[in-house]
């Protein structure tokens, strides 16, 4: 059963071009320039019952945009959504009761407040009963585990417990649908795997479907089996992980500063990106050779420095392009 | 619908009693900020008692009245400004994307949004409100009626704010329009209107509307027409209604922070 | 001096960049000589009346003037600013630069003061001229003098305020200090000329900074006459030295606490 439908859904924004000075200001009221920005194109896909979705893309890919019409917060130009059997534009209010919603970047807690008093606030914004909203409560502090700062003001605390109140505030009225727009933004990358470690088992706990965005790519491997990637308004792929895991994920950059030369040429799955002598970079097809293989050729002893990443989006975004065009 | 008008009401009060609680956090400020309001009101009666020594009656107002009306004037700004002090910051809240976390809770956006914040050095101008009933004489039907029209025209003042604030919606920023139509009741508000001829008068009933909020109430207290008491009552709906009428007409057009990014 | 004359340039050049918003700043101004318009037509029951010496037309002129010595200080942002300075380390940072903060600081102000000085004048003056038929007899000497007692009541206010914005150095929130220094200002000194005010008040406002940074243009401006002029020179130039003098030892004395206490 699909709980998420969203059918040619399209959003732009007029924006005001205003030059400096005097002269740019009422040049400006007398005849205003707009620029058309197309935030979201024509984009369609459902979500099923406790499911866990991911929408991945760069900044400024139209991820935030989709999540806000979803939500009922921006007003769609063209197309339908439709949550729960809900039309966010029409049923806001209905909807709300329905889900919920962390934003990274906006905090929604009263920060002088513990959060154990922002989570009875919230109980009360959404009309229920006290002794349910402290069943509640009890119940999912244990699951984020919060006992140790659940009567500390907001303000003390470090970010990744203040967005773990920002879910479970979110979390109060048990809705069906969990949007999650950038929730590990800023973290270390200790944080952002405790958090999403209790994503999952909120997810398993209670089945909420759950929608995702995030522009890192690490922040959704472990945890989604379904993958939406957006770029310039449009969904470029709509795959599980593990497809696009084997065909994306498979390539690691390997950069290594050593005090020895080593030649890497001619061995099969590494290509040499730059060779700068004792400065080295080269990407891993681990389809091919694995990481520690990869390594073990350098010769570890010569190795001063060392730094193994993921492909960044944008490589795999426009790798994900040449394959359409082929 | 009883119910859900209910729980808006508690939520709406909650919120103020933890923006308050907030702002508590340092008393000396608070109490310093509340008191040196007053203070601040107190000196402008200097100016009044100069120009009562040279003529009586200025602009058909006794002196007495002069308190009244700088009581009506500090009250119904206190009392728009403490309850609904983001009304007073609506255009920045909506280029800067804040009204986000409203939207997705199952409550009235805009009555949230207005009353998460509270401004203390208000409550210095609503005491001080009191403060001018008293020495003007006190009787429990000028005090009920005094509170009565303060939190009236405190509402036409906030729907006014809500209005030239909801603008921003359609023209980006208009900050600085919107806090100069704003600062014009107060600036009009504690002179009579006995002073001013011809057009300026038809502003007061209209995009200055201390006419409903000031001028008329006086007239109220000190003389009861129940003709003019059902013009304010109903004035003021009809401002409530434009301003909700407007703000959620405006809201379909809300961008959120998408814009933030955009420098061109 | 020429790296001075350079701050106030080019302060001056980049407020020019917003005009607009600086015009929009001004109606507030323009409502209060609107509204002290109405109320001296209503109190004079003929213009040809005077009262305690002075004409209708000469008590709206006062409040055109005085206001417009208020207005283009923009006292608070200052006040803020330098204070912020003070707290945020700023002036710290600016102690090992070649210049003097006080001086620093003066000019760049006075950059922003002179555009909306410009700019209130050409408003105030229309105002007055359509609505009161006409400017005060002034000569090309006496109009120099009523820019030079402006020009000099300006720099005095911003010493004062000056000073009372570095108190920030010595305690947690200065505010309160400018705040009673523009009430009284703005009670006392830009609605009513001295003469208005009881005999026992008189002497004291003569001898407080009413007389130099507010009373003293404005009253050049409406009534010249030579024996004012000299005594307003009088408390003016005293005034500045005396403002000179505090503001350069509050700075002083807030640098070497500042070094002590290592910022």
């Amino acid at each position: 059963m699909s709980v998420i439908k969203v059918k040619n859904l399209s959003k732009t924004f007029k924006v005001k071009l205003k030059e400096k000075g005097l002269k740019g200001s009422l040049k400006s009221l007398v005849k205003p320039k707009y620029k058309i920005i197309k935030a979201v194109k024509d984009i369609s896909f459902e979500v099923e019952k406790g499911e866990m979705i991911a929408f991945i893309g760069p900044n400024g890919a139209g991820k935030s945009t989709s999540i806000k019409m979803m939500t009922g917060i921006l007003f769609p130009d063209k197309g339908s959504i439709d949550i729960l059997g809900l039309d966010p534009s029409k049923d806001r209010k209905k909807l709300a009761y329905e889900i919920g919603c962390v934003f990274g970047q906006k905090e929604q807690l009263w920060t002088h407040l513990t959060p154990y008093d922002n989570f009875k606030f919230f109980g009360a914004i959404y009309d229920i009963p006290n002794s349910i909203v402290e069943k509640k409560i009890k119940e999912l502090n244990e699951l984020f585990e919060l006992d140790e700062f659940i009567n500390t003001p907001v303000r003390n605390l470090s970010l990744g417990q203040r967005i773990r109140c920002e879910i479970v505030a979110s979390l109060i009225h048990e809705p069906k649908v969990l949007f999650l727009d950038e929730p590990t933004i800023g973290l270390d990358p200790v944080v952002k795997e405790n958090i999403r470690s209790l994503i999952k088992r909120m997810n398993k706990e209670y089945k909420t479907t759950v929608v995702l965005t995030s522009h890192d790519v690490g922040d959704i491997e472990k945890l989604c089996k379904r993958v939406i990637i957006v770029n310039k308004g449009q969904i470029v792929l709509d795959d599980t992980m593990e497809n696009l895991k084997y065909h994306y994920l498979n390539k690691k950059i390997v950069e290594a500063k050593m005090n020895k030369e080593v030649n890497l040429d001619d061995e099969e799955g590494i290509t040499i990106l730059k060779d700068k002598g004792y400065n080295l970079k080269i990407e891993v097809d681990t389809k091919k050779k694995s990481v520690s293989d990869a390594i073990k050729l350098l010769n570890p002893d010569n190795i001063v420095d060392i730094n193994i990443t993921n492909i960044p989006l944008e490589d795999i975004i426009s790798d994900i392009y040449k394959d359409g065009d082929e | 619908m009883l119910t859900a008008v209910k729980n808006q009401f508690k939520i709406t009060l909650l919120s103020v009693k933890y923006a308050l609680q907030r702002e508590m956090l340092n008393k000396f400020t608070f109490f310093s900020n509340i008191i040196f309001m007053i203070i601040n009101n107190g000196c402008f009666l200097i100016q009044w008692i100069i120009l009562y020594s040279l003529r009586d009656g200025i602009g058909g107002y006794s002196f007495r009245q002069i308190l009244l009306l700088w009581g009506l004037a500090a009250g119904t700004y206190g009392f728009s400004h403490f309850f609904f002090k983001n009304s007073y910051g609506l255009s920045s809240a909506i280029n800067e994307g804040r009204l986000d976390n409203y939207l997705v809770q199952p409550k009235n956006v805009l009555l949230s949004l207005i009353t998460s914040n509270v401004d203390v050095s208000a409550m210095g101008d609503i005491l001080y409100g009191y403060i001018m009933i008293f020495i003007y004489g006190f009787e429990i039907k000028t005090f009920l009626l005094y509170t009565l029209f303060m939190v009236i025209g405190g509402i036409v003042l906030t729907s006014v704010a809500i209005i030239w604030g909801s603008l921003a919606f359609w023209f980006g920023k208009v900050d600085m329009v919107a806090n100069t139509m704003n600062g014009l009741p107060t600036s009009f508000a504690t002179y009579p209107d006995g002073i001013f001829k011809g057009f300026i008068k038809l502003l007061f009933y209209t995009i200055i509307p201390i006419g409903f909020a000031s001028y008329m109430p006086i007239q109220i207290i000190t003389d009861f027409n129940i003709y003019y008491f059902f013009v304010v009552i109903s004035v003021t709906i009809l401002f409530v209604i434009l301003a909700f009428l407007i703000f959620y007409k405006g809201l379909k057009r809300y961008s959120s922070s998408n814009l933030m990014n955009v420098r061109v | 001096m020429k790296k001075y004359l350079y701050i106030y340039k080019t302060k001056l050049m980049t407020d020019l960049q917003y005009t607009f918003d600086l015009l929009l700043g001004f109606v507030g101004y323009i409502i209060h000589i609107f509204i002290f318009l109405n109320l001296w037509q209503y109190i004079y029951s003929n213009p040809k009346e005077l009262i305690n010496g002075y004409s209708m037309s000469q008590m709206i002129w006062y409040v055109i003037i005085t206001e417009i010595l208020w207005t283009c200080l923009s006292g608070r942002a200052f006040s803020k600013d330098v204070s912020n300075d003070v707290k945020s380390g700023n002036i710290a940072y600016n102690i090992n630069k070649p210049y003097n903060y006080v001086e620093y600081a003066l000019f760049n102000h006075l950059g922003g003061a002179t555009i909306r000085f410009i700019l209130l004048t050409i408003i105030g003056l229309t105002i007055g001229f359509v609505f009161l038929n006409g400017f005060p007899p002034l000569g090309i000497l006496q109009i120099l003098a009523v820019l030079l007692s402006s020009f000099l009541a300006t720099i005095i206010s911003i010493f004062l305020i000056m000073s009372l914005s570095l108190i920030s150095f010595f305690i947690e929130d200065a505010s309160p200090f400018y705040w009673i220094y523009s009430k009284f200002i703005l009670v006392v000194g830009t609605i009513f000329p001295i003469e208005f005010f009881p005999e026992v008040i008189k002497p004291f406002i003569k001898f407080s900074p009413i007389y130099a940074v507010s009373y003293g243009p404005a009253k050049l401006f409406v009534d010249f006459n030579m024996t004012d002029f000299i005594s307003i020179m009088i408390s003016q130039v005293a005034y500045l030295i005396i403002s000179f003098i505090i503001c350069h030892l509050i700075y002083k004395k807030g640098v070497k606490k500042l070094n002590v206490n290592g910022g």
